[in-house]
């Protein structure tokens, strides 16, 4: 998605027959049944173009093969051996195009013993070590509220396939990347596997203190407060009147003391009104923030000055917000367009690109090809 | 010849773009760090700075001119605001000058000091993490950092890659809170689209009328698995604990037939209880293998010490020695597979020069 907003142009094929979960994902603008109407689909494949291919059908899997032609990467994410089987190996693939890169993403990668792994969401949580070090001390492990591998495999993706194209740019070479969900998931909790033990600990940090979610008063009003420095601290006591106390004068004190002083704050901050205290400690210089449920993000200020989401035209949703790269370039300007409707660029695609005529495209969708 | 070699980048990091230019040195990358991170810890050294050139902060960061004359790219790192005076910033047009802070550069929060902690609480993904009756939770690590430094290598190069058009750099902005907010895909969308807004459900999987497990203990330890609307897979789990006798009313369900997600929570909970007692009795490496062969989705919920060890990830080569002053230590290497030659980057936590003269790039390559 990022490579499309930021103008690649992206060719989605998909399966009519078996449609990708996206499309069946919620929330969706009226029936669940139109593969057209998931917003998460909307939001997860912006700016890119569809086409439909049965390809368990050989005439399918040759006009794939002259996307192949056309294309620089081809990404794709079918259980290990699929394309393979069906004639779109990457031997097969170079020998159609020599400089092509292929980026294949999977649970556990394309080598090793669980290569063939059928997995979920999840499941490179559990096996990156995520799953063990979240949650609290006193519990069992936990995972994440979503499939936290599928926002950090893609986003690894993509740094591949441009890394690989700045190869190919300089040595004339395209090349086969093998990306794993559960290697991704690893490398973001590098530090962990640095430290001598790593053990679960909440929201606490080895050399911050306070370092928490704190109540504020009302209901599910949380804030969060980190304190990189001693006068941070002494800031926090004088907005939070809290008395000051030499024991924790310094973060090492505070950090051996961590369940005092979190005690300390968290009775202090329970009585007061968090955007008050949010405001009062932002002047002092204080990292603080509220912690945000779904409305929050959606209306939040800063997000909205950013641009992080754009109202956008889509044939099903109507106009709907969808969310933007979070870079912006000085020179290269990303431009969000909405997600396509299954095989909306057919025409477009077959006979504009590949100069097939109307008549064979709607003979070949009739016989099921194009579908 | 690896992927990057010979682009050379300046880091001034801050925890912003820390994992963004260890990718870009993995990759091949000659980067030049220079940290002013106060809250460093030698596991957050070790994991970010290896394969790196470090230098500590210079007393007078004119010094910092030669370096960024000759880089491709400067990774500037404003989390606590600007390091380098504008003025101070040389003419090179070819300059790919990605500038990572906590925010927007002008929106309402400009100027506002964030931490990964605060940076997580804010896009939503805390809201959700964690027990109904404990406070909302981080995830582990610095993942608000990480996903930062992930979106910093890739705006860098994607400006590398616009240069070989058009022969100029640019500049990009890139905001933490866009990159971490946009990990949390669901939660804004749903509150749009249905007014609901979601909450914390320990673990449990909420779809539908119904919740299910995600997490089982099992003989030795834990491991994740749901009952989801997936037919072949309910039918292969309920295969084997037939064979073990143990399938109780679950041997009669036509999976087919049915949607977990409809089920009254009582019916799902009963038949989670037959599976809660197969899963007790099995050990994990057990549970794990049937779940490879038979396709359960099953996984086995891993410590770090066994992900260090385990077989599948030590014949792909991910772990990799990298010594530092203080001993070898095994860490995360390469990123993903790829058939680029070329030698590794240095497997060393280089310790911090002082950056007095510029010995120039060449005395890195």
């Amino acid at each position: 998605m990022d490579l499309a907003d930021n103008g690649a142009m992206v060719i989605k094929i998909e399966s009519a027959r078996r449609l990708d979960l996206g499309r069946r994902s919620p929330p969706f603008a009226g029936k669940s049944t139109d593969h057209d109407g998931s917003a998460f689909f909307a939001q997860s494949n912006t700016s890119k173009k569809s086409v439909t291919l049965n390809l368990s059908d050989p005439r399918g899997v040759e006009l794939a093969r002259q996307l192949v032609l056309w294309a620089d990467v081809v990404v794709e994410n079918f259980g290990p051996g699929y394309m393979e089987r069906i004639g779109l190996g990457y031997d097969t693939l170079r020998q159609i195009k020599p400089d092509i890169i292929l980026a294949s993403v999977s649970v556990a990668g394309r080598s090793g013993p669980m290569a063939g792994f059928r997995g979920y969401g999840n499941s490179a949580a559990a096996h990156s070590g995520h799953a063990a070090l979240s949650g609290w001390p006193d519990r069992p492990p936990h995972m994440p509220p979503l499939a936290y591998g599928d926002v950090v495999a893609p986003m690894f993706a993509t740094v591949a396939v441009l890394s690989a194209l700045e190869y190919r740019q300089r040595t004339g070479k395209g090349q086969h990347l093998d990306i794993s969900q559960i290697e991704p998931m690893v490398h973001v909790i590098a530090d962990l596997f640095a430290a001598p033990q790593a053990r679960k600990t909440g929201n606490s940090d080895p050399v911050m203190s306070p370092h928490g979610v704190y109540p504020c008063a009302g209901h599910e009003k949380w804030i969060a407060i980190a304190t990189e420095t001693d006068a941070q601290w002494r800031s926090i006591c004088a907005v939070l009147r809290i008395a000051p106390d030499p024991v924790f004068d310094t973060a090492q004190d505070r950090v051996t003391h961590a369940d005092a002083v979190d005690q300390a704050l968290g009775r202090a901050t329970a009585v007061v009104d968090r955007d008050t205290l949010l405001a009062e400690l932002a002047a002092a210089g204080v990292p603080a923030a509220a912690v945000q449920d779904g409305r929050d993000v959606f209306e939040d200020p800063e997000l909205r000055a950013a641009g992080h989401f754009v109202a956008v035209d889509h044939p099903v949703l109507g106009t709907s917000m969808m969310p933007t790269p979070p870079m912006k370039f000085s020179h290269t300007p990303a431009c969000v367009t909405a997600a396509p409707c299954l095989g909306a660029h057919n025409k477009d695609v077959f006979c504009d690109m590949l100069g097939m005529s109307a008549r064979d495209v709607e003979e070949l969708h009739a016989q099921g090809v194009i579908a | 010849m690896s992927q990057l070699q010979g682009i050379r980048v300046l880091e001034l990091s801050d925890g912003l773009v820390d994992l963004g230019g260890r990718m870009l040195a993995e990759l091949g990358a000659t980067v030049i760090s220079v940290s002013r991170r106060d809250t460093s810890t030698q596991a957050r050294e070790l994991a970010w700075g290896h394969g790196k050139h470090r230098y500590s902060w210079p007393e007078d960061v004119s010094s910092l001119l030669p370096v960024l004359a000759g880089a491709d790219m400067f990774l500037d790192d404003r989390r606590r605001g600007p390091a380098l005076p504008e003025n101070l910033l040389v003419e090179n047009d070819r300059l790919i000058h990605v500038i990572a802070r906590p925010y927007s550069a002008d929106g309402p929060r400009s100027g506002h000091v964030a931490t990964d902690l605060t940076l997580m609480a804010q896009s939503g993904l805390m809201h959700i993490t964690g027990d109904p009756d404990r406070p909302p939770l981080r995830f582990p690590g610095e993942q608000a950092y990480a996903l930062t430094g992930i979106q910093v290598a890739t705006a860098g190069l994607m400006a590398l890659h616009a240069r070989h058009r058009t022969g100029q750099g640019q500049r990009v902005d890139v905001s933490a809170l866009q990159s971490t907010t946009l990990a949390n895909y669901r939660e804004a969308i749903m509150y749009e689209w249905t007014g609901r807004i979601g909450t914390r459900t320990g673990n449990r999987l909420v779809r539908g009328k119904s919740g299910v497990r995600q997490v089982w203990p099992c003989a030795d330890g834990y491991v994740t698995w749901s009952m989801i609307d997936n037919p072949n897979m309910m039918r292969a789990v309920v295969k084997v604990l037939e064979q073990h006798n143990a399938a109780g009313e679950l041997a009669a369900v036509d999976w087919s037939a049915i949607l977990v997600a409809d089920m009254p929570q009582d019916v799902i909970d009963h038949w989670q209880s037959i599976l809660e007692a197969f899963f007790a009795r099995h050990p994990k490496v057990q549970l794990g293998q049937w779940s490879l062969e038979l396709g359960w989705g099953l996984s086995v919920i891993q410590n770090l010490d066994e992900v260090r060890e385990s077989d599948h990830l030590a014949q792909r080569g991910l772990f990799v020695p990298v010594t530092s002053d203080t001993g070898t230590t095994r860490l995360p290497g390469p990123l993903f597979g790829h058939d680029a030659g070329g030698p590794p980057p240095p497997r060393t936590l280089s310790p911090k020069a002082t950056l007095n003269s510029f010995p120039g790039w060449e005395a890195f390559e």
